[in-house]
C-alpha cells in the first residue's frame, strides 16, 4: 500500500468519525431536559407563538426527518442560527475559531521547542543534575492544573511585575500581518499581540511540554538500547547523527501516537485557558452557549472541534507513517 | 495473596517492594497520598474550623509568616465638614487561621482539607465508573472481535473526538437543572456519632462541624462517562492477546461459557495494566473535577477548583486565597502520579502515559 | 619472547612497555584486555585478560559457547561497550604507521614502532578508527539496521563518514566529529541537503552490488523490513565494508539466518576477504564455521582464550580438555559410531565473587587435578613456537589420576554458597 492510499483510507475512516460526531451532537439535544422553545420564546408566549416557533425550528417533524434535515443543512454549511443573536452559527463559530487556533498553535510551538531538547538532554545525561531538573519539571508540569498555573502567572507577571496584560487578546495574527502596510505602527502591534499571547500560550503549553519531555525521555532511553544504535556507532557516524537522525526520529514514533490521542486534552485545555484569560475564542463561546442554552452555537462548536480533532489525527497519522515506514505495510 | 479472582504473585509483591526501596520518588508519592487520604477521611476531626463558617470580621487574613496592608476608607466629621479618610492598616496573620482566610472569612486550611474529600471521592468513584464502563466495552470488543469490535471501537473513536473537558461541561451544563436534585448529601459518621465533637472538645477546636457532606453525583457520572475510552483501549488490547493463549482456547474447547472465560481468564490477566491506568486516571479526574468546579460546573462549593475561582477575584489584594487550593491540587496529583509511576515500573504493564484531562 | 621454550610461563608479562612481540604480519595485538560489567547483582567479568593477535589478510576465529564473553570481546575491540560495562585494563595495539608517527612525540607510551595502543589514544582518534580501521558485522541484521531509514541511506552514511574524514581528519576527531547541532539543523531544514551526498549513495549502490544484492539501485531505496534476513546480512556486510576496514569483526554473522543462507553469507565473506585482503575476526559458537573459514583460532571460555593456534593445531591436537570437549560435541559424519560427548555442566556465571582464582573450567573438566585450583597462566604447547598455546596444566604434565580432584569437590563448595 502506498502513502497516498494509506492517507485515503484514513480519510474515509475520518469521514465516518465526523458523521458519528454529528449524530452524537444531534442526539445530545434530544436527551437534554427542556425544550429549545423555552429558550427562544418569551416567558409569556402564547400557545400559538410556541407552536409557530416549533414549526420554525422544525420541532414538529418526526425525529428522523429532523435528523436528515440537520445532516442536509450541515452539508450545505448551515449550522442553524443562534437562539440569542440570530446570527448564523457557522459565522459565529468560525469567527471565534482563529483565536483558539492561534492559542493552540502557540502552545504547541512552545511545547515542542522546549520539550524535545529537554527530553533528549534528560535521556542522554541520565542520573545527572540536568536529568533530575528535567524530570522534576515534567512531573510538576503534568500535575499542575493549567487554569491555576495561569492564575499564578497572572499574579506574578501581570499583577506584581506588570510586564504582561492580565487578560484579553490585543491583536490577532492576521491583524499583526496587516499592520505591515496598515496605519498602525507595526512594532507596537506585534509587541502587543505577542504580549497578550505570551501568558496564555505558556499556560496551555506547560502540560504538553512536561508530557512530551517525559515521553521523549523514556522513549529515547528505550531506543538507545536497540541494536542498531551500536551498529550505527560502529560505522563511525558522528554522535549528533546517531542521536538525532537515528534515535530521536524513532523515539518520536510513539510520542506522535500519544500526542494524537492527547489532542483532545489540548482543545479542552484551550477552553479553560480562554476562561482564565478572557480569550475571545471558541472555549469562551462554548461556555457562554451552555449557560445561555444557545443550542445551535454549542452544536456548531462541538462539530467544529470534533472535525478538527479528526483532521489533526489524519495529520498525525501521516506524520506517523512518514516516521515509521512499517506502518503503511501493515 | 488473593483478592477475588485475582491473585497477586509473591514475585509481584517482591518487585513492588524492590522498586519502592530503590526509588525515593515512589516513597514521596506514597507519603503524599497517605497524608491526603488521612486528611480527607478525618477532616471533621483535624480541620481547625468549620469550612463553611463565615466571619466577615476576619476576612482576607494572610497566612502565617505574611502581613498584609489594607486600605481602609472611612468618613469622619473633621471641623464640622465630612471628610473621607484613607488609612493603611496592617493586617497580621493569626495562628487560628494558619493559611489565612478567604473573602468570606472562611478558614482556608479547613476548606483545603475538606476539598481533599471532594477531589478524592470524585477521583475514586469517577475512575471506578470509567473502569467498569471501559473494561466491559473493551473486553467485549476484544473477546468477540469482528463486527462488535468494529462498532464499539468506532464509538470509541467518536468519543475521543470530543475533549473530555468540553464534553463534561456540555453534559453538566445541560443537565444542571437536575444537579441539585441528584446531588447526594451523605451524613458524616464521624460527626453524627459525636466522635469528632468530643475529639475537638478535648483538643480545644471549635465545634460544630458540618453533619453532611455533598457528593457531586452529576460530576462523578460525567467524569466517569467521559473517561471510559482509555480503559476500553487497554482492556481490548489485553483481551485480543489473551484470547489467543492456549489455555483460553482449551477452556473454550472444554465448553466453558464466554462469561466464565472472560471473568476467569481474560480479566485477571488484564488487571495489571488496568490498575496502573486507574491510578493515573484518578489524578486525571481530580484535575478534571477541579477544572469543572473552577468553571462553576460543580455540585458542591467545598472544592479546590471552586475556591481557586473565588480567590481569582481577590488576586491583587489576597494572593493566598487562590494559591493554597492550587498547591493542594498539585501535591495530590503529584502524589498519585508518583504512585502510578511506581506501579508501572514495578509491574511493567507496557502502557504509555495515556489519559489526560 | 619468541624464543621462549616449551613449558615456560608466558603470562604475567608486565604491561605498559610497548607492544607485545609477535609475528611480523600482525595487524592487531590484544594484550590483557579485561571488560567488566558493574550490575546490581555484582561485578561480572565478561572478558578476563584476553590475549590474541590478528595477522594481515587472515581470518582469526574466536569460538566459544554462548555466555563465554565473545561478543563483549568484539565490542571491547571497537570500544563500544555500553554502561554498566567498562574496559578495566588492557591494550589493543593496532598497526598504523601514520598514526604512530603522529603520536610518537605527544603520547609516547601509546606508540611502539608501527603500532599504536588504541586504548591510550584520545577518544576522538579512537572513534575515528571505527570504519577505516575496524568495522563490525553484527549477529542479528534485523535489529542492527535502523528500521525507519532506507538501507541505501544507511550504507551511504558509512561511506560519507569516511569521505568526510579523509577530506578533513582533524575535524573528524573533534568532539562533534565535524558535525554538530548547527549543521544538523541546517541540513534538515534546507531542501536537497542532508548528511549523505549523491556520490556516497552511488557508492552504497556499488557496495550492495558487490555483496550480491540484485537490482541494487532499487533495493537501496527500500527499508530493512522489505529485505529478507539473508539479504539484510549482505547489506550489513556492505555497510561494514564501506569504510574499507583493515580489520572486519564478524560477530556470529550467520547465527540468525537459515542454514541454506548461512553458507552463502560465509562464502561471500570469504570471497570479499580474499579479494580485499582484509583481516577478519570471526566470532562464532559454530566449529563448522571455524573449520571452513579460519586460518588461526582462539577458543574462548569464561572470558579467557583458553587455547589458541592454527586451525590444525587446535582441531587435530587439542591440549585443553575444553577444546577436546567442544570438538567431541560435534557429530562426525564420516564416523557416526562413537556417541556424541556433550560437555557436562554449564557455562559459569562470570560473577566475580563466584569465579575464584582457579582454572574456570575445572568444575566441568574430566581431567581436573589439584594443580587446577590456582590461576593458570598460558603455556606454549609446542616447543620453539608461541603459535599453539593453552591455559592448561596439561601442556606441562600428563594427567595423573592420583592427583585428580574428587568428583564432588565443587558440589560441596556449591552447597556452602547455595544458602544465599
Amino acid at each position: 500500500m502506498g502513502y497516498g492510499r494509506f492517507l485515503l483510507k484514513r480519510g474515509v475512516q475520518g469521514v465516518g468519525v465526523v458523521w458519528g460526531v454529528v449524530t452524537v451532537v444531534f442526539i445530545l439535544r434530544f436527551i437534554t431536559p427542556g425544550s429549545p422553545i423555552d429558550t427562544v420564546a418569551p416567558l409569556d408566549a402564547s400557545q400559538e407563538t410556541r407552536q409557530r416557533i416549533a414549526e420554525d425550528l422544525g420541532l414538529d417533524q418526526p425525529l428522523y426527518v429532523q435528523y436528515l434535515d440537520y445532516l442536509w443543512e450541515l452539508l450545505q454549511g448551515n449550522m442553524g442560527y443562534s437562539y440569542i443573536s440570530s446570527i448564523p452559527a457557522s459565522v459565529q463559530v468560525f469567527q471565534k475559531l482563529p483565536a483558539t487556533l492561534e492559542l493552540a498553535v502557540a502552545a504547541s510551538v512552545v511545547a515542542v521547542v522546549i520539550s524535545i531538547p529537554l527530553g533528549v538532554i534528560s535521556a542522554t545525561r541520565r542520573h545527572q543534575p540536568a536529568d533530575y531538573a528535567a524530570t522534576s519539571f515534567s512531573l510538576l508540569g503534568i500535575s499542575t492544573p493549567n487554569f491555576w498555573l495561569g492564575i499564578m502567572l497572572v499574579l506574578v507577571f501581570a499583577v506584581e511585575l506588570n510586564v504582561f496584560p492580565t487578560s484579553g487578546r490585543a491583536y490577532g495574527f492576521m491583524q499583526s500581518l496587516a499592520a505591515i502596510t496598515g496605519p498602525e505602527p507595526f512594532f507596537t502591534v506585534v509587541t502587543a499581540w505577542l504580549a497578550s499571547l505570551f501568558l496564555p500560550a505558556i499556560t496551555l503549553g506547560t502540560y504538553f511540554t512536561a508530557l512530551i519531555t517525559r515521553l521523549v525521555r523514556s522513549g529515547m532511553l528505550d531506543e538507545l538500547s536497540e541494536g542498531y544504535v551500536r551498529a550505527t556507532r560502529a560505522k563511525g557516524l558522528p554522535e549528533t547523527l546517531v542521536r538525532y537522525k537515528h534515535v530521536l526520529r524513532n523515539t518520536l514514533v510513539p510520542v506522535v501516537t500519544v500526542l494524537g490521542l492527547q489532542l483532545g486534552t489540548l482543545i479542552g485545555g484551550a477552553v479553560i485557558t480562554e476562561a482564565v484569560f478572557a480569550w475571545p475564542g471558541l472555549g469562551t463561546e462554548i461556555i457562554r452557549a451552555i449557560n445561555a442554552r444557545d443550542w445551535p452555537i454549542l452544536q456548531g462548536s462541538l462539530i467544529v472541534i470534533g472535525t478538527g480533532f479528526v483532521l489533526l489525527n489524519i495529520v498525525v497519522d501521516a506524520l506517523y507513517a512518514y516516521l515509521d515506514p512499517r506502518v503503511i505495510a501493515e | 495473596m488473593k483478592i477475588g479472582p485475582i491473585s497477586i504473585s509473591p514475585r509481584t509483591i517482591r518487585n513492588l517492594r524492590k522498586e519502592f526501596r530503590s526509588s525515593g520518588l515512589a516513597r514521596i508519592g506514597v507519603v503524599l497520598v497517605v497524608v491526603i487520604v488521612l486528611a480527607a477521611a478525618f477532616a471533621p476531626m483535624i480541620a481547625p474550623h468549620n469550612p463553611r463558617t463565615q466571619n466577615l470580621d476576619r476576612a482576607q487574613l494572610p497566612p502565617l509568616g505574611f502581613t498584609d496592608t489594607e486600605q481602609r476608607t472611612s468618613t469622619e466629621m473633621v471641623n464640622g465638614s465630612v471628610q473621607t479618610v484613607t488609612e493603611n492598616v496592617t493586617v497580621n496573620a493569626t495562628a487560628q487561621h494558619p493559611l489565612g482566610t478567604n473573602s468570606l472569612g472562611q478558614d482556608i486550611l479547613s476548606r483545603a482539607i475538606y476539598g481533599a474529600r471532594t477531589s478524592l471521592l470524585v477521583g475514586l468513584f469517577g475512575t471506578v465508573l470509567a473502569a467498569l464502563l471501559g473494561v466491559t466495552v473493551g473486553l467485549t470488543a476484544g473477546y468477540y472481535r469482528g463486527r462488535i469490535d468494529d462498532a464499539l471501537m468506532r464509538t470509541a473513536d467518536v468519543s475521543l473526538a470530543f475533549p473530555s473537558l468540553v464534553l463534561a461541561i456540555a453534559l453538566i451544563g445541560l443537565f444542571s437543572r437536575f444537579q441539585a436534585d441528584v446531588a447526594i448529601a451523605i451524613t458524616d459518621p464521624l460527626v453524627t456519632t459525636g466522635v469528632a465533637g468530643s475529639f475537638r472538645d478535648a483538643v480545644g477546636l471549635p465545634t460544630p462541624m458540618p453533619e453532611t457532606f455533598v457528593l457531586p453525583t452529576v460530576v462523578i457520572l460525567v467524569v466517569g462517562f467521559v473517561n471510559w475510552v482509555w480503559f476500553a483501549r487497554i482492556a481490548r488490547g489485553e483481551a485480543l492477546s489473551v484470547r489467543e493463549e492456549e489455555y483460553v482456547k482449551a477452556a473454550r474447547a472444554l465448553g466453558a461459557s464466554d462469561v466464565r472465560i472472560v471473568f476467569r481468564h481474560v480479566l485477571p490477566n488484564s488487571i495489571t495494566p488496568i490498575l496502573v491506568l486507574a491510578t493515573i486516571q484518578v489524578a486525571a479526574i481530580i484535575l478534571l473535577e477541579s477544572a469543572l468546579s473552577f468553571l462553576g460546573f460543580s455540585g458542591t462549593t467545598l472544592s479546590w477548583g471552586f475556591d481557586i475561582a473565588q480567590g481569582r477575584d481577590y488576586l491583587s489584594s489576597s494572593w493566598w486565597i487562590a494559591t493554597v487550593p492550587g498547591i493542594a491540587i498539585v501535591l495530590s496529583v503529584i502524589g498519585i502520579n508518583l504512585v502510578g509511576d511506581w506501579l508501572r515500573d514495578a509491574l511493567d504493564p507496557g502502557i504509555e502515559g495515556e489519559g489526560g484531562m | 619472547m619468541s624464543e621462549t621454550t616449551s613449558g615456560t610461563e608466558r603470562a604475567g608479562t608486565p604491561t605498559g612497555d610497548g607492544a607485545p612481540e609477535g609475528h611480523p604480519d600482525d595487524v592487531l595485538r590484544v594484550r590483557d584486555l579485561s571488560t567488566r560489567f558493574f550490575t546490581e547483582e555484582g561485578q561480572i567479568n565478561a572478558v578476563e585478560s584476553l590475549d590474541f593477535t590478528v595477522r594481515d589478510g587472515e581470518v582469526f576465529g574466536i569460538v566459544g559457547e554462548s555466555g563465554s564473553g565473545k561478543s563483549v570481546a568484539a565490542l571491547s575491540l571497537v570500544d563500544l561497550v555500553d554502561s554498566p560495562g567498562r574496559i578495566t585494563s588492557g591494550e589493543v595495539w593496532y598497526r598504523d604507521a601514520d598514526l604512530a608517527d603522529e603520536f610518537r612525540d605527544d603520547v609516547p607510551e601509546a606508540v611502539d614502532g608501527e603500532f599504536v595502543d588504541t586504548r591510550r589514544l584520545p577518544e576522538g582518534v579512537r572513534r575515528a578508527l571505527r570504519g577505516p580501521a575496524f568495522s563490525m558485522v553484527f549477529q542479528d541484521p534485523m535489529s542492527s539496521l535502523n528500521p525507519s531509514i532506507t538501507v541505501g541511506e544507511q550504507i551511504a552514511e558509512a561511506v560519507e563518514v569516511q569521505r568526510r574524514a579523509r577530506a578533513n581528519p582533524r575535524r573528524t576527531r573533534s568532539r562533534t566529529q565535524g558535525y554538530g547541532m548547527g549543521r544538523l539543523i541546517v541540513d534538515s531544514l534546507l531542501p536537497n541537503r542532508g548528511y549523505t551526498s549523491e556520490s556516497s549513495m552511488n557508492r552504497a549502490i556499488e557496495l550492495l552490488e558487490q555483496v550480491g544484492i540484485p537490482d541494487p539501485a532499487e533495493r537501496a531505496h527500500e527499508y530493512p523490513h522489505q529485505f529478507s534476513g539473508g539479504m539484510l546480512q549482505r547489506a550489513m556486510i556492505a555497510q561494514a565494508l564501506a569504510g574499507e576496514p583493515d580489520v572486519l569483526i564478524a560477530d556470529e554473522p550467520t547465527t540468525a539466518l537459515d542454514v541454506t543462507i548461512q553458507a552463502q553469507i560465509l562464502n561471500l565473506l570469504r570471497d570479499l576477504q580474499e579479494e580485499q585482503d582484509t583481516s577478519v575476526v570471526m566470532i562464532t559458537h559454530d566449529l563448522g564455521v571455524i573449520a571452513r573459514m579460519c586460518n588461526r583460532v582462539g577458543v574462548m571460555y569464561a572470558g579467557q582464550i583458553v587455547e589458541r593456534g592454527t586451525l590444525s593445531d587446535v582441531f587435530d591436537s587439542p591440549v585443553h580438555p575444553y577444546t577436546e570437549g567442544l570438538i567431541g560435541s560435534i557429530p562426525d559424519l564420516d564416523d557416526p559410531a562413537p556417541r556424541l560427548q556433550p560437555i557436562e555442566g554449564n557455562v559459569p556465571s562470570l560473577l566475580d565473587e563466584e569465579m575464584g582464582g582457579r582454572c574456570f573450567f575445572a568444575d566441568r573438566c574430566p581431567k581436573a587435578m589439584s594443580d587446577c585450583l590456582q590461576p593458570i597462566p598460558e603455556y606454549d604447547a609446542e616447543p620453539g613456537t608461541d603459535e599453539h598455546a593453552a591455559r592448561c596444566v596439561l601442556t606441562e604434565r600428563e594427567y595423573d589420576e592420583a592427583d585428580a580432584l574428587p568428583p564432588d569437590h565443587f558440589d560441596r563448595n556449591e552447597e556452602v554458597r547455595g544458602d544465599e
